[in-house]
């Protein structure tokens, strides 16, 4: 563009009146149908996309058309929900409920685990919800469907089950015992870890063995994911540890636990508290106060004796 | 021969009259911050009697110096494994008691009080908690032996007295005390260094001053407890650990501490003294009656040429050696012998010397009127060391780590000193009798003038032998100029806090 500046716009302008005059419509239409290509291919993609976080984070809870498990059927929600609420939703949902958003209490109140925060990207929300949006509308939803947790679970060992929440035995692709962060009434007064939820009740809340199954196959929760996703449990591990969380469904700790808890603590207080103050036994407690007190009572004593 | 240089002081408590005015100008420098209260890097005590903290001698119970331990030293306060023991909760702190309370008054209430019967009255506020308070001790609670019956009978160097010489002193002690200054002594072996967990506290090469990185500092307060003079005191507000400084803003700027600076009876000399670094265990092992002697003998001749030399290839400046040669710290503990460090058997190697105080004064009184005709003849002049009201026994446990001998010649010196100036001015002593005196006394005439001339009609620039600090030479020795040239000065410096 070396140019006259203003001689040059004219020009192009000359120039493309003549194109459009000349190129026929039919190239016009060709073009266009060839730019939509791209389009057509990255919905099929997003699509796919959905499909894997669906499996990997939403199946746990959810299923689509085939009825209400740890959470609602998805059926339709792209339809009967306004999609901009629901991509709110899905990216970080604890937030709109800290906001009081009125949908999002009703769901609280509804179910009986609050969804977690997923952290999933925007891209994985969009994906998400076509993925919903397309098994919803198609038929073959019902022939792919979600993934595995709808499968029988094999039979589980409580036994088993309890050995491997302890730590007593070793999960088969390693990964921590669930008694480092989590608690559950039956392992002894002491309890476990504090990171995570007591699930005591958590075969109830959970949605019973199909849901335990799915939540701790797909693990959907960003802390968990973070360990399990690279060293998942088998499906025989999750069968065991169903079994034995469900054994152990109660609804609350027994106040046994508790009480042997709280004794517990004050025994090891006292020894605590026994072993500082004979480790420091000599500790200077203070000089002037003393001397004081001291000179004080000899000078009474004296002065008494006198008078 | 590692030869150091040391900023060096010595009071001559035969000129303090208890004023306290050092500690009010170092308070109002210093420590009028808040967290700061309790604090007196400078205070004076009155000897007999308790101190500040309350018998912080008493290392019984304070933990602090150094022990000597077969042929190696070790802190009284704990060893590695019982400081790791120890790091969380330090058993060897002073309470607030054992300082004082610190308080201020309402005296508001003076001014806007309602019109009444009574006069207003300023109630005493805690500056710690904020509420009325009872006082029941201050900083110099047992001043001009005040509560004597309580504190100055608890005096830590009464202990070695005999039952007679207690009585004696009982009496005494109706007509007697003096007075005993006492700032961070600098030592040559700070124990609070070798207490402290953080390495916070280091002792500055170009002139020996200890410091307390309010950086580094971590309030485990080891410090507190390691140091035998309790002259580290911990800050309650910034977190951090404080101490005297020595005012050394104010030396790199050619002046006296503000201590020296504001001193009434000029009773204080600062100046360097070159020492050699490589003696300083051995001096701090030795016996204990020899401590003295071997702490005159760490510092070193600043007229010897070997000394000179040596002190240069350290980086001793010429104006440095020029201020040793001139320090009046140099003639009072080495050339005359006459100041001598408080509580050496604490083997920290202070560097803060004292000149004895020539208790008794000469005279008595008859029939409630001031004799001086009790004067008579210089043998009962003489004899008069023997016959002290304060027992040198007191003065050896102060003074000297129990050697009486040591504290005697000192006497003897400045008595011989105050007959050969009696002999000349006042001329009731014959010159023979004076010379006498001289002879007892180990010393000369020209000494005795000098010694006379420098604890009388010293000026300023005698009394204080300030070297110019060549700052820039000493920092060149552990950093590029270039590099710390932009990484000090303006913006950088943070005020102590509390940072975790």
């Amino acid at each position: 563009m070396t140019g006259d500046q203003s001689s040059g716009h004219c020009k192009r302008r000359h120039f493309l009146r003549i194109a459009f005059r000349r190129v026929p419509l039919a190239y016009v239409v060709a073009a266009a149908a060839f730019a939509m290509i791209p389009a057509y291919v990255t919905g099929a993609a997003q699509a796919d996309q959905g499909s894997t976080v669906f499996a990997t984070k939403c199946a746990a809870c959810h299923t689509i058309g085939k009825g209400k498990s740890v959470g609602p059927d998805l059926k339709g929600i792209t339809t009967t929900e306004d999609p901009g609420w629901l991509a709110r939703w899905i990216a970080a949902p604890s937030a709109l409920v800290k906001a009081g958003d009125p949908t999002a209490m009703r769901l609280v109140k509804q179910y009986p685990l609050q969804m977690p925060d997923l952290g999933l990207s925007s891209g994985d929300v969009d994906a998400v919800l076509a993925y919903v949006a397309q098994q919803s509308g198609s038929a073959r939803a019902h022939v792919k469907g979600p993934l595995a947790p709808v499968a029988a679970p094999p039979p589980g060992d409580a036994g088993v089950g309890r050995e491997l929440f302890v730590g007593g035995a070793r999960f088969h692709n390693g990964g921590p015992p669930c008694m480092s962060c989590h608690s559950i009434s039956g392992i002894g007064a002491l309890g476990g870890g504090t990171l995570g939820p007591d699930l005591t009740d958590a075969y109830r809340k959970y949605g019973g063995d199909a849901g335990l199954a799915s939540f701790l196959t797909s693990v959907p929760t960003p802390t968990m994911s973070a360990v399990w996703s690279k060293q998942p449990m088998t499906p025989q591990e999750i069968a065991n540890l169903t079994g034995f969380v469900k054994e152990g469904a109660v609804s609350e700790r027994p106040l046994g636990a508790i009480g042997k808890l709280a004794l517990l603590a004050v025994i090891a207080l006292v020894i605590i508290v026994l072993i500082g103050a004979l480790y420091w036994r000599r500790r200077l407690l203070g000089v002037r106060i003393p001397l004081v007190a001291r000179a004080n009572m000899l000078f009474n004593r004296k002065y008494a004796r006198r008078s | 021969m590692d030869i150091r240089a040391q900023v060096s002081m010595v009071f001559h408590l035969d000129k303090c009259i208890g004023c306290h005015t050092c500690s009010i100008a170092c308070k109002n420098i210093w420590t009028d911050r808040k967290g700061t209260e309790y604090m007196w890097w400078n205070n004076v005590e009155t000897k007999p009697g308790t101190g500040y903290p309350t018998t912080w001698e008493d290392q019984d119970k304070y933990k602090g110096g150094w022990v000597k331990d077969g042929d190696r030293l070790r802190l009284r306060l704990q060893g590695r494994t019982e400081g790791l023991g120890n790091i969380f909760f330090n058993p060897n702190l002073p309470t607030i008691d054992d300082y004082y309370e610190p308080w201020t008054y309402q005296y508001d209430e003076l001014f806007n009080a309602p019109e009444g019967d009574d006069q207003p009255t300023a109630r005493p506020i805690s500056l710690i908690t904020g509420k009325p308070m009872d006082i029941e001790a201050g900083p110099n609670w047992d001043d001009d032996l005040g509560g004597s019956p309580i504190y100055a009978s608890n005096d830590v160097n009464l202990e070695k007295l005999t039952e007679h010489e207690r009585e004696q002193l009982n009496e005494v002690e109706r007509l007697v005390f003096f007075y005993l200054p006492r700032i961070c002594n600098h030592c040559l072996n700070p124990s609070c260094v070798a207490a402290c967990p953080s390495g916070a506290i280091y002792k500055r090469g170009e002139d020996g001053i200890v410091l307390i990185s309010q950086e580094k500092c971590r309030a485990w307060r080891m410090c507190v407890s390691g140091c035998p003079y309790k002259k580290t005191y911990y800050n309650w507000a910034t977190g951090k650990s404080e101490k005297c400084i020595l005012c050394y803003p104010r030396l790199e700027t050619g002046q006296a501490p503000a201590c020296f600076h504001s001193c009434v009876g000029r009773i204080r000399y600062l100046g360097l003294l070159l020492y050699d670094a490589d003696r300083i265990q051995e001096t701090a092992l030795a016996d204990e009656a020899d401590l003295v002697m071997a702490q005159r003998r760490i510092i070193q001749d600043p007229f010897d040429p070997l000394v000179i030399h040596a002190a240069k290839a350290n980086g001793i400046t010429d104006q440095q050696i020029a201020a040793a040669q001139n320090s009046p710290s140099y003639k009072f503990v080495k050339k005359w012998g006459i100041a001598l460090p408080l509580h050496p058997e604490f083997r920290t190697l202070p560097m803060l010397f004292y000149v004895p105080p020539m208790l008794p004064v000469l005279g008595k009184m008859k029939d409630g009127i001031y004799d001086s005709s009790a004067v008579e003849g210089m043998g009962q002049m003489l004899n008069s060391l023997e016959k002290a009201r304060i027992p040198v026994r007191y003065m050896a446990s102060l003074f000297s780590a129990g050697n009486e001998e040591i504290i005697r010649e000192v006497y003897r010196k400045n008595i011989a000193v105050r007959l050969f100036k009696r002999a000349q001015r006042v001329k009731d002593i014959s010159a023979a009798e004076a010379q006498e005196a001289l002879e007892i006394g180990k010393t000369t005439a020209e000494e005795a003038e000098a010694i006379f001339n420098l604890t009388s009609l010293p000026t300023m620039e005698e009394r204080f032998v300030i070297p110019a600090f060549a700052r820039e030479e000493a920092i060149e020795q552990s950093l590029d100029p270039y590099t710390h040239k932009p990484a000090a000065g303006f913006g950088y410096r943070e005020a102590p806090a509390r940072r975790w």
